[in-house]
């Protein structure tokens, strides 16, 4: 065992005695999360975890019951934080602040609307439909979906309004329960009745249930930072690999292995080594990330778990690049091609979450998918619980492909004396 | 000249000795291409994701899905309850809607039901769905609502003789309102404005040509470590000993890469046109002008890096990471108005940020050769410092 460690122990520090890959150990993610956060915004705090004060321009023309009832409503507590309501007077200037992108929408609630709905008592409606306008801004559809199901709620509370109020008072003239005469007095009444009755609830109620007790406000840099150390760390294992054929050619390999040290501690120690190598990266990264982006992994068990975890998937990967590679240049070429294809495929560059469901599913042959998948899991308030599933899958993926690599070692006699 | 081209034919035969080289020359530049072309555009569903559990299977249910479907503000995911519950404790989405059973006309008849809306806190986008349920579950639900309020106005004045008549009264009131509520119209009219969108940004235009500057940058850049390798094996000490200038040796080798790299661009060029659709032959002179300056100042970059690199490894570990963070920076992989204006006039020491600029302006803005005159001048600008720093500096032994 001391062989091994010691074995391991050369390795780890002949590579980070290396300048050359340090850089790419550690500088490289480093300097790609940091642009990454800049793109996302994190680090010029424009980012939002989701939507929050959309700006709203509300021109209120008509100044009836109505109007007034969807201006109270866009400025409700329950809306204080989703919508940034200005109210304007005019139109014209309403509309400019959406086209010079200063709000999402512009609200016209035009003179006549509250007519249209509710006429006033002996007045007989025009028939026309007074319609409000939402004028919206292309370059924001999501909030302006949002302003738009805000607008349709309230319309749709209103029209329930005036169909129930209609439906109730024919139904009662049609069974000859009321007297025509009597009925814009009873249907004022019902009215009343069925607003009331409306804010204590409809046929099919909502229950808002709030899940967990903390809030947690997702970091875009939590995807980043792990997409990027994962994605270097496929550098380092096949870095590390790239050094047992390295010492096969400069024959420190057979002196090793004329010494009273067996074949299998010599490829256990280079592969602790290898190991142990990915392991202080990640780990190097997280920590600097924690301290210099002030990044919150999530639960340290967790984190330590999936890392370790994370680290055994692609160390398979680096011994079975080995392993297939004739000379340590091909491990180095074939490596990077694997970091970058992994890099990919895994959502290190892009959210897994805009590619088809066959490409999320090829991805799972990458240790960076499922360690993403880990990561952000505990980014997102998951305990260690919740990562056990990807942990287990790249803990089976290292040692699936270790044996193949072993066989293959085997086969082609690389360790033999 | 003879001694020119066979010094490029070899280090071309050197880079393609083995077939690892075709991976980073094509392959892997194409599958960037067209992953990044899909995967970091505008999302073509930009609406908050709402999980669904239907328990009910109900029309009712359906409905209210296919409402919840039309939502401009959210996007339902109908899933299995054990699924949903594990991504929404997971915190993978931001709100739940579980339908319980009873959900369809029979159960409504009887009384309300309720639906459950799982939320997680302090979320906005949970909020935004809260909203858009409360919207869809009042239209679909409002039908039965009107009929069971109208029955109970007729109940006041005066019971009903029997179940029969009071579920009579209660179905002639619920045609009535779904009559009455499909006829009522539109009462709100969406004008779009015309607000310019700041983000000038085509996912296969910007991928097209951001990938053809990380992919042809990072080997340009890596000539540096053919120098370092030629240093080590002590081949270069070895053919200046020949009847060979230094001057000779030194544009053979940059000379074979650049035109391999514009063979490489050209390749990339051809798949951006074919495959992806790009407009990139509008203007073939200023094409022509943009890929010449880019490959000159990426060579020049990689001649003054050859002057301090030492082993062939470490050139290699050089360019692949200064490319790679030119590349994101320079507006490579995301827009670069993305980024923050102080990042972005930082970034324009990177030869990454005028290339990509240049190639935008061909062929995302439509322009020619006019259009791209700054770019070149300035990539031809880093090409001229740059190799003069890498000539005055190089090392030949």
């Amino acid at each position: 065992m001391k062989k091994v460690f010691l074995i391991g122990w050369k390795d780890v520090t002949l590579i980070f005695r290396d300048v050359t890959a340090l850089l790419l150990m550690l500088a490289a993610p480093f300097a790609l999360t940091i642009g990454l956060g800049f793109v996302t915004g994190r680090f010029s705090g424009s980012s939002s975890a989701g939507l929050s004060g959309i700006p709203v321009v509300l021109v209120n023309q008509d100044g009836g019951q109505l109007g007034n009832a969807l201006v109270d409503a866009f400025q409700s507590r329950d809306l204080a934080t989703l919508i940034a309501l200005s109210v304007a007077a005019d139109p014209a200037l309403a509309r400019q602040q959406v086209d010079e992108d200063k709000a999402a929408a512009a609200i016209v609630i035009p003179a006549g609307f509250t007519q249209s709905i509710i006429p006033t008592q002996g007045a007989v409606p025009a028939g026309d439909v007074v319609q409000i306008t939402l004028y919206s801004n292309p370059t924001r559809p999501t909030s302006v979906g949002v302003v738009k199901t805000i607008v349709d709620q309230f319309l749709s509370e209103v029209e329930v309004g005036r169909v129930g109020g209609q439906v109730a008072v024919m139904q009662l003239i049609s069974q000859g329960l009321i007297r025509v005469q009597d009925a814009p007095r009873i249907g004022a009444e019902i009215g009343a009745r069925q607003a009331g009755a409306a804010q204590e609830g409809g046929s099919i109620a909502l229950k808002s249930v709030a899940g967990g007790a903390e809030a947690v406000q997702f970091d875009p840099l939590a995807y980043m930072a792990p997409g990027m150390a994962l994605m270097f760390l496929m550098f380092t294992v096949s870095y590390g690999g790239r050094t047992l054929l390295s010492e096969r050619v400069q024959g420190t390999l057979p002196r090793l292995l004329v010494s009273p040290t067996s074949t299998a501690q010599v490829l256990g120690g280079k592969i602790f080594g290898i190991y142990l190598t990915g392991l202080a990266q990640m780990l190097i990264l997280i920590l600097a990330s924690t301290l210099f982006f002030r990044l919150r992994w999530g639960d340290p068990a967790g984190v330590l778990v999936l890392v370790l975890a994370a680290v055994a998937g692609a160390v398979g990967w680096g011994m079975l690049v080995t392993a297939l590679a004739k000379t340590a240049g091909q491990v180095s070429a074939i490596g990077t091609a694997l970091m970058l294809t992994f890099g990919i495929l895994g959502g290190s560059f892009i959210s897994m979450d805009a590619m088809p469901a066959w490409y999320r599913a090829a991805s799972k042959i990458t240790p960076n998918a499922w360690g993403l998948d880990g990561f952000t899991t505990l980014a997102l308030g998951g305990r260690l619980a919740d990562v056990l599933l990807p942990a287990a899958a790249l803990v089976i993926m290292g040692a699936v492909l270790f044996a193949g690599a072993v066989l293959l070692f085997n086969r082609r006699g690389i360790t033999e004396r | 000249m003879r001694k020119l081209f066979a010094i490029a034919l070899k280090d071309t035969l050197l880079r393609f000795s083995g077939w690892a080289e075709w991976l980073f020359f094509l392959i892997l530049p194409i599958i960037f291409t067209v992953v990044l072309a899909g995967g970091t555009g505008a999302p073509a569903d930009s609406r908050v994701r709402l999980v669904v559990a239907d328990q009910a299977q109900s029309p009712l249910s359906a409905d209210l899905i296919a409402a919840l479907g039309k939502s401009e503000a959210v996007r339902p995911d109908v899933m299995p309850l054990g699924k949903a519950e594990d991504a929404f404790s997971k915190r993978q989405v931001s709100a739940l809607l579980v339908i319980p059973p009873q959900l369809d006309l029979q159960h409504l008849e009887r009384g309300p039901i309720e639906l459950e809306l799982r939320q997680q806190p302090n979320n906005m986008n949970a909020l935004v769905a809260s909203r858009a349920v409360m919207a869809v579950i009042s239209r679909v639900g409002s039908s039965g609502e009107i009929a069971n309020r109208s029955v109970a106005e007729a109940e006041r004045i005066q019971p009903f003789a029997s179940d029969a008549a009071r579920q009579a009264y209660f179905e002639t009131a619920l045609r009535e309102a779904q009559s009455q509520l499909s006829a009522a119209p539109d009462r709100v009219a969406v004008a779009q404005g015309t607000t310019q969108d700041q983000i000038t940004y085509d996912p296969r235009a910007n991928s097209s040509a951001g990938q053809l500057i990380t992919w042809v940058f990072i080997p340009l850049i890596g000539i540096s470590g053919m120098f370092a390798f030629e240093r080590q094996k002590g081949t270069l000490r070895r053919l200046l000993t020949t009847p060979t200038q230094k001057a000779t040796y030194l544009f053979g080798t940059i000379l074979g890469q650049v035109f391999l790299a514009l063979v490489q661009m050209l390749l990339l060029v051809g798949f951006g046109v074919l495959v992806m659709r790009v407009n990139w032959g509008h203007s073939p002179a200023a094409l022509a002008a943009m890929l010449i300056a880019a490959t000159l100042a990426a060579a020049a970059l990689g001649t003054t890096l050859g002057t301090f690199v030492k082993t062939e490894a470490q050139a290699g570990g050089l360019s692949m990471m200064l490319g790679m963070v030119m590349a994101l920076l320079g507006g490579c992989w995301y827009p670069a108005e993305l980024f923050p204006q102080i990042v972005r006039d930082v970034a324009k020491i990177f030869p990454t940020s005028w290339a990509m600029q240049g190639m935008l302006n061909i062929v995302l803005r439509g322009q020619g050769l006019a259009g791209v005159l700054v770019e070149v001048a300035m990539l031809l600008g880093f090409a001229g410092v740059f190799f003069a720093a890498g000539i005055w500096r190089f090392r030949y032994e």
